[in-house]
């Protein structure tokens, strides 16, 4: 008892383990996001570049902020992101969870084939869909053609939003799959069996037993979910850059690139983008950990 | 626990000053009254290395001309080099830049010579050519002085300038042959082209193989050079009404009427720079313009049976421009940085790289038959050029003037407003031509 309590009496050891991690992330993140901060009032010409100094008036960037039309887009786009996140790669997920809980051989293969697309680079499987949609005789376009479609189809014009969504929703099932079925495996086999013994029907077991023993698996999926829309760019941007087609499938992280190193150069205006990309990301995570508050059983 | 914090908040802050010293800039002043010290300095010079950061990166055409020569210069001189090459592309160009401002400069820079520069022109970072040959007085002397482009900011010559590009039309003959058409040469017109595109057209191919929403630099330029001629193109507009800002408007409204007429590929808004390109290789479409840099290419991606249905002419011409008149330039070339030059040991092994790395046998290699040059010896043609060199080559033997890119004189956030933002919607109609410009000019300052 003595002993324990001198453990928390000596303050060394504390210290030796938190400073350094503490000095790092002051000088990694603290430190850039307090210059972030600053350099949104701030006239840099470009990265690397010396400020210029204070904007006139100081706070332009943030008055541009709410009258640039992309940035509209960009916002819209990120909330469509977020509302595609929930309904389709945690519902897909959970469907897909429900359907592998019930088999009773070959669960450990389809893990490894959902999961799958999670360990391959987004780069890489933006370049893979590219080609997959490309126009003229790319796969799907071929495959229409050969069941009578009579035109080739404009994948990335006509029909942006399911060609960018699809490859995210698709990415990250797997992800989301993988935390259900631990959530489902570690419902207890005595429930299962009681429900049994009183004669509950399949889709019983689904509604009273499996939901709402998920209920905080499926509260932690969807808040990973929120937050994590707001961060999607790298397969975006390998597939539509430049808010192809017409600037309309900007999302507020490839509009950020955009004026930092996708060539606009404005790094106070990407600045400003990022701030508001940091408080919209606080708020909703905020919104997020209300809405889907995890019980206690 | 205050104690605690206290040591947490020193350490926070000791870590951030830290961090801030690092991105202070370099403080070296121009050390102008050290030159004579300097120059018998370079006399007796001992081994020194050098810190080059250029574009000649693995995948560079040059690359194997730019480390033959440095190699035999360390052989010669016994100095050597920190090559520190990088492909270009905007993440490198603010790398470079970066390193300026952190104090990390090299001692000699491989680079763009116009607006890209201008934060190290501003800076004293860089030596002017003038500066160097008060001292070294053959420095750069077999270049033509008139050729070497002067910096945007103060109108002096910084860069010693290696190989330049030209922009001409790719052609696939062979798709112009089931047309029963003949390639553009240097007496075709505009309107002469827009017939050519119009019975291409009505024969099921694609006239013209170009992205509009990835690069609509190339037909930008041309169209504007064919609406302001050769002595006016390199004014950037002021205003949407001023004679500048009216050539850009027509030129962006040519680009429209190509646009409705449907010349370019129907998914010529949204698609890559290569995918539209890919109509060209596959047989589909007539006409490309492109860089020098795109000989190269097809040449690698063209079976030598099939190189002969390929070549390359002059972009047909309207007004005052004759379709001979071409755009291209010396776009990047050699700096000595300050910090090089103030560095007595540095000083002479710079200038002697330079020197190196610029004679007229590099050069001409890297040139590979066409590309333009400030040489005062004319590049003799190569004796073993396939088709399409041959034609690169007669285009540029054939030029009545070259001039510089205009979209290369205003600023990154103008240039990425009008050519990846804006063309595209004006030849789609969702903004006009006027309000691309006046959009333009505000992001131009």
């Amino acid at each position: 008892m003595h002993n324990n309590s001198m453990i928390f009496k000596k303050k060394t050891p504390l210290l030796v383990f938190l400073v350094p991690a503490f000095a790092f992330m002051a000088v990694y993140l603290f430190y850039p996001f307090v210059m972030n901060i600053i350099n949104s009032f701030s006239d840099i010409p470009s990265l690397g570049a010396s400020s210029k100094g204070w904007l006139d008036p100081w706070y332009s960037n943030y008055q541009r902020l709410v009258t640039d039309p992309y940035m509209r887009t960009a916002f819209v786009n990120t909330m469509l992101m977020m509302l595609c996140t929930i309904v389709f790669q945690v519902g897909i997920a959970l469907i897909l969870a429900m359907l592998v809980d019930n088999i009773r051989r070959g669960s450990g293969f389809f893990r490894t084939v959902y999961f799958f697309p999670i360990v391959i680079s987004a780069t890489a499987l933006g370049l893979m869909f590219n080609l997959l949609f490309w126009y003229d005789t790319g796969p799907i376009n071929t495959i229409l053609l050969q069941f009578g479609w009579d035109h080739l189809v404009n994948w990335k014009e006509d029909h942006w939003m399911f060609t960018m969504f699809t490859p995210v929703m698709w990415q990250y099932v797997g992800y989301y799959f993988v935390i259900i079925v631990t959530g489902l495996n570690n419902i207890s086999p005595d429930v299962y069996e009681a429900a049994e013994i009183d004669g509950a029907t399949g889709m019983q077991v689904v509604w009273r037993i499996k939901l709402p023993l998920l209920y905080n698996t499926l509260c932690t999926c969807l808040t990973l979910a929120i937050t994590g829309a707001l961060k999607v760019f790298d397969l975006p941007w390998t597939m539509m850059p430049k808010g192809i087609p017409l600037e309309k499938s900007w999302l507020t992280g490839t509009y950020m690139y955009k004026y930092s190193l996708g060539g606009a150069n404005n790094i106070g205006y990407s600045s400003a983008i990022a701030i508001f990309i940091v408080i919209l990301g606080v708020l909703l995570s905020q919104l997020a950990n209300r809405i889907f508050k995890e019980k206690d059983y | 626990m205050k104690k605690l914090l206290a040591l947490v908040s020193a350490l926070t802050l000791s870590a951030a000053l830290l961090a801030g010293c690092a991105s202070a800039p370099a403080s070296t002043p121009a050390s102008t009254g050290s030159t004579a010290g300097a120059a018998s300095t370079a006399a007796e010079a001992k081994p020194v290395e050098l810190r080059v950061v250029s574009s000649f990166s693995g995948t560079d055409g040059n690359r194997k001309a730019f480390e033959t020569a440095y190699k035999a210069w360390e052989a010669a001189t016994g100095n050597t080099v920190k090559d520190e090459s990088q492909t270009s592309d905007e993440t490198w160009k603010a790398k470079v830049l970066a390193d300026f401002e952190t104090g990390s400069d090299p001692d000699v820079l491989f680079f763009f010579n116009g607006n890209d520069a201008n934060t190290i022109v501003e800076g004293g970072k860089v030596v002017s050519i003038e500066d160097i040959r008060k001292e070294y007085p053959n420095y750069a002397s077999n270049m033509n002085d008139s050729s070497i482009p002067a910096s945007p900011v103060d109108g002096k010559q910084y860069a010693v300038p290696t190989a330049g590009y030209w922009e001409g039309m790719f052609t696939n003959t062979k798709v112009l042959e089931d047309c029963g058409l003949t390639a553009p040469d240097a007496n075709t017109t505009w309107d002469e082209f827009l017939e050519m595109c119009e019975t291409i057209k009505a024969k099921g191919y694609t006239p013209i193989a170009a992205s509009l929403q990835q690069v609509p630099h190339y037909w930008f330029e041309f169209t504007i050079l064919n609406n302001d001629g050769v002595t006016g193109h390199l004014n950037v507009p002021a205003t949407a009404d001023d004679a500048a800002g009216k050539a850009w408007q027509a030129g962006l409204e040519d680009i429209k009427v190509l646009y409705e007429k449907g010349y370019f590929p129907a998914n010529t808004l949204s698609a890559s720079d290569e995918e539209t390109f890919q109509l060209m290789y596959d047989g589909k479409a007539a006409f490309a313009i492109d860089g020098s840099w795109k000989t190269g290419q097809i040449v690698d991606n063209v079976d030598a049976d099939h190189l002969a249905d390929y070549t390359c002419t002059y972009v047909p011409a309207k007004g005052d421009r004759k379709p001979t008149d071409i755009i291209g330039g010396l776009s990047m070339g050699y700096y000595i940085t300050e910090k090089a030059w103030a560095d007595p040991d540095k000083r002479a092994a710079a200038v002697s790289f330079v020197e190196a790395l610029t004679t007229d046998e590099v050069i001409i290699e890297m040139a590979a038959g066409s590309a333009a040059t400030a040489l005062k010896v004319a590049p003799p043609k190569p004796a073993d050029l396939n088709s399409l060199q041959e034609a690169a080559f007669n285009m540029v033997a054939g030029a009545t003037s070259v001039t510089p890119a205009v979209q290369d004189y205003i600023k990154p956030e103008a240039k990425a407003q009008i050519l990846e933002t804006d063309t595209k919607l004006v030849a789609n109609g969702s903004i006009t031509a006027a309000q691309a410009l006046e959009n333009m000019i505000k992001a131009n300052g």
